[in-house]
């Protein structure tokens, strides 16, 4: 039994080598399929991305009547910040608006002076809403317009996002839509391209297998070596595409900072979910490959 | 040793390869099947290496019944037949030893052992200078002897032979008959399956002549007669 096993990892090997051309043209295809789901990560990634810093920048400001009191607007953050669909809310003072004013206008001697004048802060508290998603935006000001609190407040400056928010959302749900469409399509026609490699690979040896059978083979020690070889090829092939993704990425990154504004970094989101990403197609690929390896010998192993 | 008991072969919708076929081979026996092409030769050698089954009728090996033998036990029978075909079905990808070596890896048989009998059997066959070239780099009778060594490799005792000098010339044909013919001397039951006249006149054995799937004629030290 033992001898056997190690029979069929000396065939697999041997076979591997022997049939160089057909094992690189089977391992391109498998690299050049394991490439496209890549980038296909790439660029659900960076979309993501995009969409998020774009989200990110969204946000509603409720601005609060001047004569409403610290403790009532720190009530109102709570609340908010005690519903489900809030990420954080941030509390600007009324000495805190007061100095953004001045510093925003301190080229302008005449505000600057008219300020002065006012023994009373003129300007309101306000808080910073950021949702956790741009869907929750109008829940939230539903909430708000019950009079508890739509009393304290001056203004809300929702209603100048409102059409942006929902054209960005719009946007991310059919960018997503369709990454999910073209992620399905890939790896269907990647499942095809290498199932079809494996026969076409299989094909070519069908009449070995045949006189195999005919020696007193058992189907186990004709199957085996091929199973083995479709590890091998997802194994190698993965390494592979390792290998080619890094220095791809390298080369994006540059560019991605620029255009995403943002500290993120491709490479390291790659790193931090290798195991994920490359697990996952390591995998796919091997079960893929057993599966088709097994299929395709199967035709010719019933002799 | 073998033991056709009034069997056929249909082959649906419509052809019936083999009918009422009974035929004693009794053990090392040299008998050669003649007949014209498509008579029913080549399916006699599948029904003995269970590549295919008969509708009808029995089929006994060496005592045991393979008529509805099961599909775990094919690989045992065929390794205790050799085959030998005209188109030699060597693995393209390995050499000589290698082929040779492949029929006794399918037994389990341990490395130390095989290395100890294949240059006995590549000495009689005549191929121990070139055992580690690859089929591509023989010619055909010395594929064919590469053949007969892997067909002989883990001792037979039946050894069937379909038209296994079809592809070759006639000194080549020669060489590998009288190779046929020594390995019956040893005590192998060999079955031939040729439709060459000029060999099957040059053996001088038993001859069944075969035609539309029926025995037309079996006799001891026969002629090839059409
Ligand atoms: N797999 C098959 N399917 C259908 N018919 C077959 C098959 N194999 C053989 N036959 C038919 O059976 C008959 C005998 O074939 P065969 O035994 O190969 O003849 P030969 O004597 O030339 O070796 C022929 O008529 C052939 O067409
Ligand atoms: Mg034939």
């Amino acid at each position: 039994m033992l001898t056997s096993f190690f029979r069929v990892i000396k065939f697999s090997f041997q076979d591997f080598f022997r049939n160089f051309w057909l094992s690189f043209v089977t391992l391109t295809i498998f690299i050049l399929a394991l490439f496209s789901i890549n980038l296909l990560i790439i660029f659900n990634v960076i979309a993501k991305t995009a969409i998020a810093s774009i989200e990110g920048k969204v946000d509603i400001a409720l601005y609060f009547k001047p004569e409403i009191k610290e403790d009532q607007v720190q009530n109102v953050q709570r609340y908010l910040q005690s519903l489900m669909q809030v990420k954080a809310v941030d509390y600007i003072s009324k000495d805190q608006a007061l100095e953004s004013f001045k510093n925003k206008h301190k080229d302008n001697q005449q505000i600057i002076e008219s300020l002065n004048e006012l023994d009373k802060n003129p300007l309101g508290a306000s808080l910073v809403i950021k949702a956790k998603s741009t869907n929750d935006y109008p829940v939230i000001l539903e909430d708000l317009s019950d009079p508890q609190y739509n009393n304290l407040i001056e203004s809300k400056d929702f209603d100048d996002h409102k059409q942006i928010i929902e054209r960005i959302t719009g946007i991310t749900k059919r960018v997503s839509n369709g990454v999910f469409v073209i992620a399905l399509i890939f790896t269907f026609i990647s499942i095809l391209i290498i199932f079809n490699a494996i026969r076409m690979a299989i094909y070519t040896h069908r009449e070995e297998i045949i006189a195999m059978k005919l020696v007193g083979a058992t189907n186990w020690f004709v199957q085996a070596p091929y199973l083995l070889q479709g590890i091998i090829f997802a194994f190698f092939s993965l390494v592979i595409s390792v290998i080619i993704i890094y220095p791809l990425l390298g080369f994006l990154q540059p560019y991605l900072a620029l255009i995403l504004e943002s500290d993120f970094n491709i490479i390291s989101y790659f790193n931090q979910n290798f195991a994920m990403i490359f697990g996952l197609e390591f995998l796919g690929a091997i079960i893929i490959n057993l599966l088709s390896s097994y299929l395709a010998v199967n035709r010719y192993v019933k002799v | 040793m073998i033991n056709f008991k009034k069997v056929s072969k249909i082959f649906y919708p419509k052809s019936v390869a083999l009918k009422d076929i009974n035929l004693h081979i009794r053990p090392k026996e040299f008998v050669s099947i003649v007949g014209q092409s498509g008579a029913g030769k080549s399916t006699m050698i599948k029904l003995l290496t269970a590549e295919e089954k008969p509708e009808h009728g029995q089929i006994i090996i060496g005592g045991w019944d393979i008529t509805n033998i099961n599909q775990r036990e094919i690989p045992l029978l065929r390794r205790q037949i050799g085959t030998v075909y005209q188109d030699f079905k060597l693995l393209p990808k390995k050499t000589v030893y290698e082929n040779v070596a492949f029929a006794l890896e399918v037994c389990g048989i341990s490395s130390r052992k095989i290395k100890n009998i294949i240059p006995q059997v590549l000495k009689i066959v005549g191929l121990k200078d070139k055992h580690d070239r690859y089929p591509h780099q023989l010619s055909g009778g010395e594929i064919q002897r590469a053949a007969i060594a892997r067909a002989l490799v883990h001792r037979p005792k039946i050894l069937l032979a379909d038209e296994p000098t079809g592809n070759l010339d006639s000194l080549n044909t020669k060489d590998i008959i009288d190779l046929l013919l020594k390995i019956n001397e040893f005590g192998t039951t060999v079955m031939l399956v040729t439709h060459n006249k000029d060999v099957v006149n040059r053996i001088k054995k038993r001859v069944v002549l075969i035609d539309q799937g029926q025995i037309i004629s079996d006799q001891e030290e026969g002629r090839y007669v059409l």
